[in-house]
């Protein structure tokens, strides 16, 4: 009797250890899996995402020709603001109406991304995301392109008003 | 018997942690290997904004990685033999991106320019690290004058030591 006691003592010590390990394997896998959702930042990624905040853009809020630099846009399109200097009829009234500082974001940030994944022939996807802090919901989400290499990041943050606005580009590189 | 019995269990139970810690080094050594050569390649890219804050090129000294593009036309027109035991490099190019052209036209001489050379001293060994910056310019338009900023990538050969 005392042999049994001793035998079953030692596997409930045994599967302790084990249940033990396991548990702390699928710690360990949750942490790492949670922190693979976001791609590491990077250097060169940053660098192309100052340099497209700086670009100048057809659009001037106030006046020609004070255009708006693609941060200043994003405010702008934050603000639902219109670009004065850009005019065009609307299909549904046939007035002439400014366009929106929103949708000249929008095509501008394709037309420069198009073109730099055309020359940079180690991007082969992209994406931008423009959002509020602490809103789920993005403002704007533009991305082109079929992923198949590694992902880097970066992101801004823009102060408009009182709010704060997160840029965040991802770039997959061969 | 029992010693045996124990032993196996002890071999067992060691041989069991020896597999879980091979599997933890596994994962950690994989993502050490690929953060080296991340921070190596940010290293090198972080070593470009020497070059691209020189006040001989740089557009407005509170901005890193913005160039003058103006600078950029005299730095790389005759004058720039002047420089060249100044650089630490072996070479130095400027290329805008936007707009997208179909070929390589080198400033300045053109207008329709779209990369400049500043400095180059042949030198066959070496390898180049590259940037986004952003190349701007004053414009004068309706008695008002503002900046005008593209996209650009700065371009810088470095000499590889032999041996």
């Amino acid at each position: 009797m005392d042999n049994k006691n001793k035998g079953q003592q030692e596997m409930v010590g045994f599967v302790l250890i084990v249940v033990l390990v396991v548990v702390g394997l699928m710690v360990f896998l949750v942490i790492s899996a949670r922190s693979s959702d976001e791609a590491p930042s990077s250097i060169q990624v940053e660098n192309m995402l100052d340099a497209i905040m700086d670009q100048t853009t057809k659009c001037a809020i106030t006046y020609e020709p004070d255009y708006d630099n693609f941060e200043d846009l994003f405010k702008s399109c934050h603000q639902k603001k219109t670009c004065s200097n850009l005019d065009f009829i609307c299909p549904n009234t046939g007035d002439m109406v400014s366009k929106s500082a929103c949708d000249c974001l929008n095509e501008s940030l394709i037309e420069v991304l198009d073109g730099m994944l055309n020359t940079e022939a180690t991007i082969s996807a992209y994406q931008i995301e423009f959002r509020e802090k602490d809103e789920p919901d993005g403002i704007l989400k533009v991305f082109d392109g079929n992923c198949t290499g590694t992902i880097s990041e970066a992101q801004r943050n823009v102060v408009s008003g009182s709010d704060s606005l997160i840029i965040r580009m991802k770039v997959c590189v061969e | 018997m029992k010693i045996m019995q124990m032993a196996f269990m002890i071999v067992a139970v060691f041989f069991f942690f020896v597999l879980v810690g091979l599997f933890f080094i596994g994962i950690k050594f994989k993502d050490v290997e690929s953060s080296a050569a991340q921070l190596h390649r940010d290293q090198a890219i972080s070593s470009l904004s020497v070059i691209a804050d020189m006040p001989e090129l740089n557009y407005d000294s509170s901005e890193s990685f913005t160039l003058d593009e103006d600078k950029l036309r005299v730095m790389s027109s005759n004058f720039s033999g002047v420089y060249d035991d100044f650089w630490p490099v072996a070479s130095i190019s400027v290329h805008k991106l936007w707009p997208v052209a179909s070929k390589q036209i080198k400033c300045p001489g053109s207008p329709d320019c779209n990369y400049y050379e500043l400095y180059n001293n042949e030198q066959n060994n070496s390898k180049t690290y590259s940037t986004y910056v952003s190349i701007c310019r004053k414009i004068k338009k309706d008695g008002f004058v503002y900046d005008n900023c593209g996209i650009g990538k700065l371009v810088v050969g470095v000499k590889i030591r032999d041996g």
